[in-house]
């Protein structure tokens, strides 16, 4: 029996169909306007895209952007948000980078999850989707050659800030060179004599600790500056110093540190290499030890400056229960509560910094400290300034200027 | 020997450190790539220091014992220590666990040396116990503040303090975890950002003062 010719029945039926799909209206609006861009300020693998608003089709439907790297051709889902979400007004950049239109969205689309991100430019395809129901248009794709910059202009406000604090660092150095500086009193620093000749009396050792910061901490190397002027003093009085350290590169620096201020004070002799020492790399291991040091040899000051954790007051609290004179001094604000109640004399936030220039009396690190009170002037005046602006905006409701004073006092 | 004692050590830091500023800047691949050897190099000197470091540890230790200096007993146990972390870890093959079960390095830094450290960690709290009861103290009208705030603050936080807040003050309609939350939020952190700010503004200069060769205590004088 032959059978009936199934083809040439459908072929009419499927172009029918094929002519009245096309000729129903879709639900969605076109999507317009589509741009891409190298993401300006970036360290490269993200364009920026920008497309127009579809308006009220939006309520409801979801956005989705497709990016395909040319080099290997195939379509990825980089992201998926509702169609009303991420208008240029989002956009999460200063107002000296980025000048928002109305009625216009736009995306930072990262693709280093999808495709990497290499050293060179990549050239990337990208399209959008606008899904509402069972609906959907897309927009044709765009190419577009991503790849890092050379400097990231969301930063402006920070390199500015910069600048100025290096202009008024030199002038401030080279004004040093002229005139004398006055510098108030820091008691915690006066100290440091008085410890050093309470310990040269009693016949006790002094125990000095930089904290356990590395070397590439600040407070580490302002600690050492310190450590280098005690150094001097006790060499000066032949009294005993014992530096434990957590960090090894620490204590190979402040090895150089202390034999030089023994050196200077014509002291050789009396240094020896065990001065500076290393303890151990674990945090709770070395307060155990330090202290059980402290606790047996019964110093008779102790000087802990520089980076500290919880450690700080397991040494300070021991240090204060054999009589030792602490003077103790870190960046750390959650911990100057413990220094303050164990120990005799703080130096509070920067006054650590300042500690090297007041100790050594050299002009040109003095008027460094100068620096330090115009960065507080500005401070205080920019606080004052911004929070009178800010509450301005607020009462009457100017919301550009609360965004410029809020943009111009973040960090990108 | 000064051009090497001096002058190129200050130059490598004044090259690292204009380098190392300026990649914030930058933030290319280059500046990326940068930062990313920086640290490596970074961790490779640590290495290397840390044999340096136990190198310090042993020679100082073996002196306390030649010279039988006060507490030379306890430098012993550094070495007695060093062997039973050292022995069991190399016999482990430095692995804390074989499948399920534990190695004899495992064993010693779970039941020991974390047990140590837990130990360590704990004595904070006496003498945090100690430190408040030293800082309460009221001897003037600022030290009552304290005392006052801080007062409020352990109390507040356990179910007993907010029972006798809402039998005397509950009439103000306020709860005694909102006067913590503004205490906490309020004048703490006023008084902490005033510290940071004094601390990051020294911190530049600081930096400033090393990147420019100003301050140069860390390699010695002159």
């Amino acid at each position: 029996m032959k059978r009936p010719p199934i083809i040439p029945l459908i072929l009419p039926f499927l172009f029918l169909t094929s002519i009245s799909s096309a000729a129903k209206p879709s639900p969605l609006p076109p999507l317009t306007g589509f741009t891409a861009a190298d993401m300006p300020g970036d360290a490269g693998g993200a364009a920026l895209l920008r497309w127009n608003a579809v308006g009220g089709a939006a309520e409801g439907a979801t956005m989705e952007v497709y990016a395909s790297d040319t080099a290997r051709p195939g379509w990825v889902k980089i992201a998926e948000f509702p169609a009303a979400e991420r208008t240029e007004k989002d956009m999460d950049l200063p107002f000296w980078a980025w000048r928002p239109a109305p009625g216009r969205h736009a995306l930072a689309a990262d693709t280093s999850s999808a495709f990497g991100r290499p050293d060179e430019a990549q050239e990337i395809e990208f399209k959008l989707r606008l899904v509402k129901g069972g609906a959907s248009v897309e927009t044709a794709p765009v190419k577009v050659v991503i790849g890092g910059n050379w400097f990231n202009v969301s930063r402006f406000n920070n390199l500015v800030l910069m600048l100025t604090i290096i202009i008024v660092f030199f002038w401030t150095v080279s004004h040093a060179k002229r005139k004398g500086l006055f510098i108030r009193r820091i008691a915690g620093l006066d100290a440091i004599d008085e410890a050093i000749g309470r310990a040269t009396e009693m016949g006790r050792p002094i125990y000095y600790s930089t904290g356990i910061g590395p070397m590439s901490l600040v407070p580490t190397i302002a600690s050492t500056s310190i450590l280098g002027e005690v150094a001097r003093k006790v060499a000066q009085y032949d009294t005993s110093l014992k530096v434990p350290h957590f960090d090894p590169i620490v204590m190979t620096v402040c090895k150089e540190v202390v034999k030089q201020s023994y050196l200077e004070m014509e002291r050789p002799d009396s240094y020896r290499d065990d001065i500076n020492f290393f303890v151990s790399q674990d945090q709770f291991s070395f307060a155990a030890s330090v202290d059980a040091m402290i606790h047996r040899e019964k110093p008779a000051a102790c000087f802990f400056i520089g980076h500290f954790m919880a450690e700080s007051l397991l040494l300070a609290e021991v240090g204060a229960t054999t009589g030792a004179i602490q003077i103790a001094g870190t960046e750390q604000e959650s911990q100057l509560p413990f220094f303050f109640t164990s120990c005799d004399y703080t130096l509070i936030g920067e006054e650590l910094y300042a500690a090297g220039a007041y100790l050594s009396k050299d002009p040109m690190l003095m008027s460094t400290l100068k620096v330090q009170d115009f960065g507080k002037a500005f401070v205080m005046l920019a606080v004052v300034t911004g929070s009178v602006l800010l509450a301005a905006g607020a009462v009457f409701g100017w919301e550009p200027l609360m965004r410029i004073v809020g943009q111009l006092f973040k960090a990108y | 020997m000064i051009f090497i004692k001096k002058h190129i050590p200050l130059f490598i830091c004044f090259f690292v450190g204009v380098l190392t500023l300026g990649s914030y800047y930058v933030p290319n691949a280059g500046s990326e790539n940068y930062i990313e050897m920086m640290n490596k190099w970074e961790n490779i000197v640590a290495g290397f220091a840390f044999l340096l470091g136990l190198m310090s540890l042993f020679y100082s230790h073996f002196h306390k014992i030649t010279r039988r200096a006060p507490g030379w007993g306890y430098s012993l146990f550094v070495y007695a220590g060093f062997l039973l972390v050292v022995v069991p870890a190399i016999v482990s093959n430095g692995q804390p666990m074989k499948g399920p079960d534990m190695t004899s390095l495992g064993w010693i830094y779970r039941f020991v040396f974390t047990s140590l450290s837990g130990t360590m960690f704990a004595v904070l709290a006496f003498y945090i116990v100690s430190t408040a009861y030293r800082a309460f103290r009221i001897k003037s009208p600022q030290a009552f503040v304290l005392f006052a705030a801080a007062f409020m603050v352990i109390l507040g936080r356990v179910p007993l303090g907010q029972m006798m807040w809402d039998g005397a003050l509950g009439w103000t309609g306020y709860q005694v975890t909102d006067v913590i939350e503004w205490l906490m939020s309020v004048p703490v952190v006023a008084g902490r950002r005033g510290i940071m700010i004094g601390i990051a503004i020294g911190g530049i200069v600081t930096a400033l003062k090393i990147i420019f060769g100003i301050e140069r205590q860390y390699m010695g004088k002159d």
